[in-house]
């Protein structure tokens, strides 16, 4: 079945794509929480099965090399999430335009 | 699961279904707590007096309001989150019934013909004002069913409204019809109604807590989608009431005259159209025993309402798919049911208390916030 409900959706800003990042950001913050009590029960079931106890997870503190593997880990995930705030610099540094894709479609059409 | 209670035919949630579902109501009961009431400030401190300004007058009514308030920066944030959280509630919503509708659907066959009665009509036209846009933004709509005795739509809608209401309608969503009822108790005390119809009863929410209240009675629902009867039938049967459901429009039934001495509807009114109401009035005075009642519950009508109240009750109006939303609020309800047969003398437009806000003295809260009775019915009463 069509998950979307028949009727013109409004829109709300004044450009229209920031009705869809807004909505597209919601879904990515839904998820984020599922994820979240996800992981909350794996937690909670650890501690009652006597594995571990969330006391000793508050009270973990990562030792050198684990501080330097999170560290790393969170360089590479900010650069996924920003990759397109990155890529528009490289792009201007390359002196890309609108014109020089136009370019290369002649290039590859002749 | 959560605080509704899970009665045999309630659709389940897995781990991550739920976590979604909680998530929308989180960000529901978030929304109208800490984000909505910012737009009232914003109303008075830029948007009223930029309208003054134009103006050289206050604003008078909600369509002034409207005219300023959807540009402001603030309103059209929380505008976005709201209507983006109602299409996260029917999508978390539907992803989970879809996953086990067969499942369902089994199990609302074994509860056929248990207790009370189900009767549907395939033959029965879909009402345009039905067809034209899915209701409160429900894909498919009270109506679409995706298989031979399909419950889908009647699974989405029982857990989504629980979800909507932020459960602030009970463990059962009955609030409106237990809302009625207290007030029937109260006023009306040697009332003893042989026969009841609750017209529009989509799955039951507000139909049972009349079987509880008058139990020598004969309770009869109709609604006029086959997949919200089902499930309501089956729902019943879990929950022990005995109900008589059929397949019928509010506008025109096949009961005989003078058959009832209670008709109650529950937020029916504003999900039909100008030409349906006015038909729904007429049938109920059609339906009627004489000293009998039409009690027809509502949000509050917009007449003598402060002009932001209004405008944001009227949200739903262009941003929910409720078109006949404003219309209805803003019709005038003593001159409909003269219109329609009904003494004048006889018509009563009250506000009574949600009987679950009494109980658990709940924080007032609508999806919009507190404002304009957030926290009480209204109830459109008619005598015959």
């Amino acid at each position: 079945m069509s998950r979307k409900a028949k009727g013109k959706r409004p829109v709300y800003f004044n450009d229209p794509e920031n009705d869809k990042l807004l909505a597209i950001t919601m879904a990515v913050a839904g998820e984020l929480s599922v994820l979240r009590e996800r992981l909350d029960t794996i937690e909670r079931l650890a501690s009652a099965k006597g594995l571990f106890s969330l006391n000793e997870i508050e009270e973990y503190r990562p030792d050198e090399q684990v501080s330097a593997e999170r560290e790393k880990w969170r360089a590479d995930y900010l650069e996924r999430i920003l990759r397109v705030v990155h890529h528009e610099l490289e792009s201007a540094e390359k002196g890309e335009t609108p014109e020089s894709y136009e370019n290369a479609l002649k290039l590859v059409s002749s | 699961m959560d605080g509704q209670l899970e009665h045999d035919i309630l659709p389940r949630a897995t781990q991550d279904e739920l976590a979604r579902q909680n998530f929308v109501q989180s960000l529901k009961t978030y929304l109208a707590g800490e984000i909505s009431p910012g737009n009232k400030v914003v109303y008075e401190k830029r948007v009223k007096p930029a309208f003054e300004r134009q103006h050289g007058r206050p604003p008078r009514d909600r369509r002034d309001v409207r005219q300023m308030m959807t540009s402001d920066p603030y309103y059209q944030m929380w505008s976005a989150l709201q209507r983006t959280s109602q299409e996260m509630m029917w999508d978390a919503v539907s992803t989970s019934v879809e996953r086990q509708l067969e499942e369902l659907a089994r199990k609302a066959g074994g509860l056929k013909r248990k207790l009370g009665s189900l009767t549907l009509d395939p033959s029965l036209p879909l009402p345009p004002y039905h067809a034209a846009v899915d209701i409160h933004c429900q894909p498919g709509g009270y109506h679409t069913e995706l298989r031979k005795e399909d419950v889908t739509a009647g699974a989405i809608y029982d857990r989504a409204v629980y979800i909507y209401a932020m459960g602030r309608m009970g463990a059962l969503n009955d609030d409106m019809g237990a809302s009625v009822v207290a007030y029937l108790k109260k006023k009306y005390q040697g009332f003893r109604p042989a026969k009841i119809l609750d017209m529009g009863c989509s799955v039951g929410h507000s139909t049972l807590p009349y079987v509880d209240a008058y139990p020598e009675a004969e309770v009869h629902a109709i609604d006029v989608a086959a997949p919200m009867l089902r499930y309501a039938h089956a729902r019943a049967v879990a929950l022990g009431r005995q109900v008589h459901f059929s397949q019928q429009n509010a506008e025109s039934t096949n009961f005989p005259d003078e058959s009832f001495d209670l008709i109650v509807s529950h937020i029916l009114l504003h999900e039909t159209s100008g030409k349906a109401v006015r038909n729904i009035m007429r049938e109920c005075h059609r339906l009627l025993r004489k000293g009998a009642m039409a009690i027809h519950a509502e949000v509050p009508q917009y007449a003598g309402m402060d002009p932001y109240d209004a405008f944001m009750l009227d949200w739903d109006t262009y941003n929910n798919n409720e078109p006949f939303w404003g219309y209805l609020h803003d019709m005038d309800l003593r001159q409909l049911a003269v219109e329609s047969g009904f003494d004048e003398t006889t018509v009563a437009q009250t506000m009574v208390p949600s009987a679950f806000e009494q109980a658990k003295a709940r924080t007032r809260l609508l999806q919009g916030g507190d404002f304009a009775g957030a926290g009480q019915w209204f109830l459109y009463v008619v005598g015959k």
